[in-house]
């Protein structure tokens, strides 16, 4: 008869202080049946008999593999417009504030870079934040550019079409000020679609990042989450190189530079916490 | 003023650079003046297996932590023998971030740093044995478990058999449990040694 496998509370918590330091993505008390069925499921398609097995067999499989696969299945890959608003807030509110103060006299445009740009709903959420909510926009140039590996999805983002679902947390009034109603889906204007310049870009290719450069605020969320540890390294050390002296890099909420790079310092805005290239950096 | 396309292309800045990127040229730009340019030149060195030699020496004389963090990175995508040294050698410095650094570094190269693993755990240097178990902590090896046994089988400092346990804890199977109870006897007096292989041997499910 086939012994039942389980997941016992110890085995709970030694995954979650692993899963922790690893990622950087913690697991409360109420996440365990979450975090259960997803390492039950593992074991079954690893053919794995019992946590502890699985638990050693993954740590330290030579190519990683199966960390990466835990990974991907314990985290949830969506994007919508206006994802994480409060880190668009913090934008307008602290960091482009911060960045025009120590600007002074310097006319060049802010440039902000969003990567990956998936679809493009975070590139044009943030063009549409910024007109919205930064008033200073009427004064100061702004540039986004926006980033994938993907070019199927880079068309996407071009044509800027998108499904009820993308939407959903987007203000109506928005909605009709900066969406044209396309049979099913909606058509984002071209106002937002001329403004916002998509690229192909592999981040963790050091010859393709060379000509990224001069960048005031990278938004990169959600991304080096599927990355190993030395991919991400050197994508960090790509973003500091492709900011200006005082330049931003904004991270998803469960990713934490910290663990990645001691290269930034980290700043706690009231909205958000950022991780910032220093001011005197050379 | 507003919103308004980028007028910078990505290949408009690849022509900011100043020496040739083959590997003479950016073995001189990795003494360059600026650090911007050390760190291009260290980051542009990774493609070129060559280059390891050249990033070890420039490690040891860099004073600029931001260029040492790229160059330690290329060291780890080489991971050839003279690049595992290098990051081994760090392991002694007195700076806590290169340290700390190499040993991260170490750990996404099993199999390069396998066949020094004994070595560096029959260290003279307790601390360097201690770095070494942190090194296991993520190293990615099946043998992982059979280092921490050996470990706190034979190592007579009680820091290191310290962090070996709380490893043992986390990765060690019933494999590990004669060792563990021997442990106690080894070091009888020293409470935290009692306390971690009490709940290693729990966690193993042998207590």
């Amino acid at each position: 008869m086939a012994v039942q496998k389980s997941i016992s509370e110890e085995d709970f918590r030694t995954f979650r202080e692993f899963f922790y330091r690893k990622t950087g993505i913690l697991f409360e008390d109420s996440k365990r049946y979450f975090v259960d069925k997803r390492l039950l499921d593992r074991m079954n398609a690893t053919g794995s008999e019992t946590f502890r097995g699985y638990f050693t067999m993954m740590r330290f499989q030579t190519s990683g593999e199966e960390l990466q696969t835990l990974i991907n299945s314990m985290t949830v890959n969506e994007t919508y417009f206006f994802r994480e608003e409060y880190q668009f807030r913090c934008l307008v509110d602290s960091v482009l504030e911060e960045l025009v103060e120590r600007r002074a006299d310097d006319s060049s445009p802010i440039r902000i870079w969003s990567v990956p740009s998936a679809s493009g709903e975070e590139a044009y959420g943030i063009a549409i934040y910024l007109l919205e909510y930064w008033p200073r926009i009427a004064d100061l140039d702004v540039e986004i550019i926006s980033s994938d590996i993907d070019t199927d999805i880079l068309a996407q983002a071009r044509r800027g079409r998108y499904g009820e679902r993308s939407l959903q947390q987007l203000p109506l009034s928005l909605r009709n000020k900066y969406f044209h109603r396309d049979g099913d889906h909606y058509r984002v204007d071209d106002v937002l679609r001329e403004a916002v310049d998509f690229t192909r870009a592999n981040v963790t290719d050091a010859a393709e990042m060379r000509g990224y450069r001069n960048f005031d605020v990278i938004f990169c969320r959600n991304l080096l989450i599927y990355f190993d540890d030395l991919s991400r390294k050197q994508t960090a050390e790509s973003f500091y190189d492709a900011l200006n002296p005082g330049g931003f890099v904004c991270l998803g909420h469960s990713e934490s530079m910290s663990r990645i790079s001691s290269l930034f310092r980290v700043r706690k805005f009231p909205e958000a916490i950022v991780y910032q290239k220093p001011w005197e950096a050379r | 003023m507003a919103l308004k396309k980028s007028q910078q292309t990505p290949a408009d800045a690849k022509d900011e650079r100043h020496l040739p990127r083959d590997l003479s040229g950016l073995l001189t730009a990795l003494n360059a003046a600026e650090p911007m340019a050390r760190r291009w030149a260290a980051r542009d060195l990774a493609e070129h297996p060559e280059a390891s030699a050249a990033l070890v020496e420039r490690m040891r004389i860099e004073t600029e932590p931001s260029v040492t963090q790229v160059i330690l990175t290329s060291l780890t995508r080489l991971g050839d023998e003279i690049a595992v040294a290098g990051l081994t050698d760090c392991l002694r410095s007195e700076d806590a971030m290169l340290r700390n650094a190499a040993i991260e570094a170490m750990k996404q190269l099993p199999d390069e740093v396998a066949p020094i693993m004994g070595q560096l755990l029959e260290d003279p240097d307790p601390d360097v044995r201690i770095f070494a178990v942190d090194v296991l902590e993520s190293l990615r090896h099946p043998r992982v478990e059979d280092w921490l046994i050996r470990v706190i089988a034979e190592d007579p400092h009680v820091n290191v058999c310290a962090t070996a346990v709380d490893l043992l804890g986390e990765i060690g199977s019933e494999r590990a449990a004669a060792t563990l109870r021997a442990l106690k006897s080894r070091f009888a007096d020293e409470p935290y040694i009692q306390f971690a292989a009490d709940l290693a041997l729990k966690r193993i499910g042998a207590d």
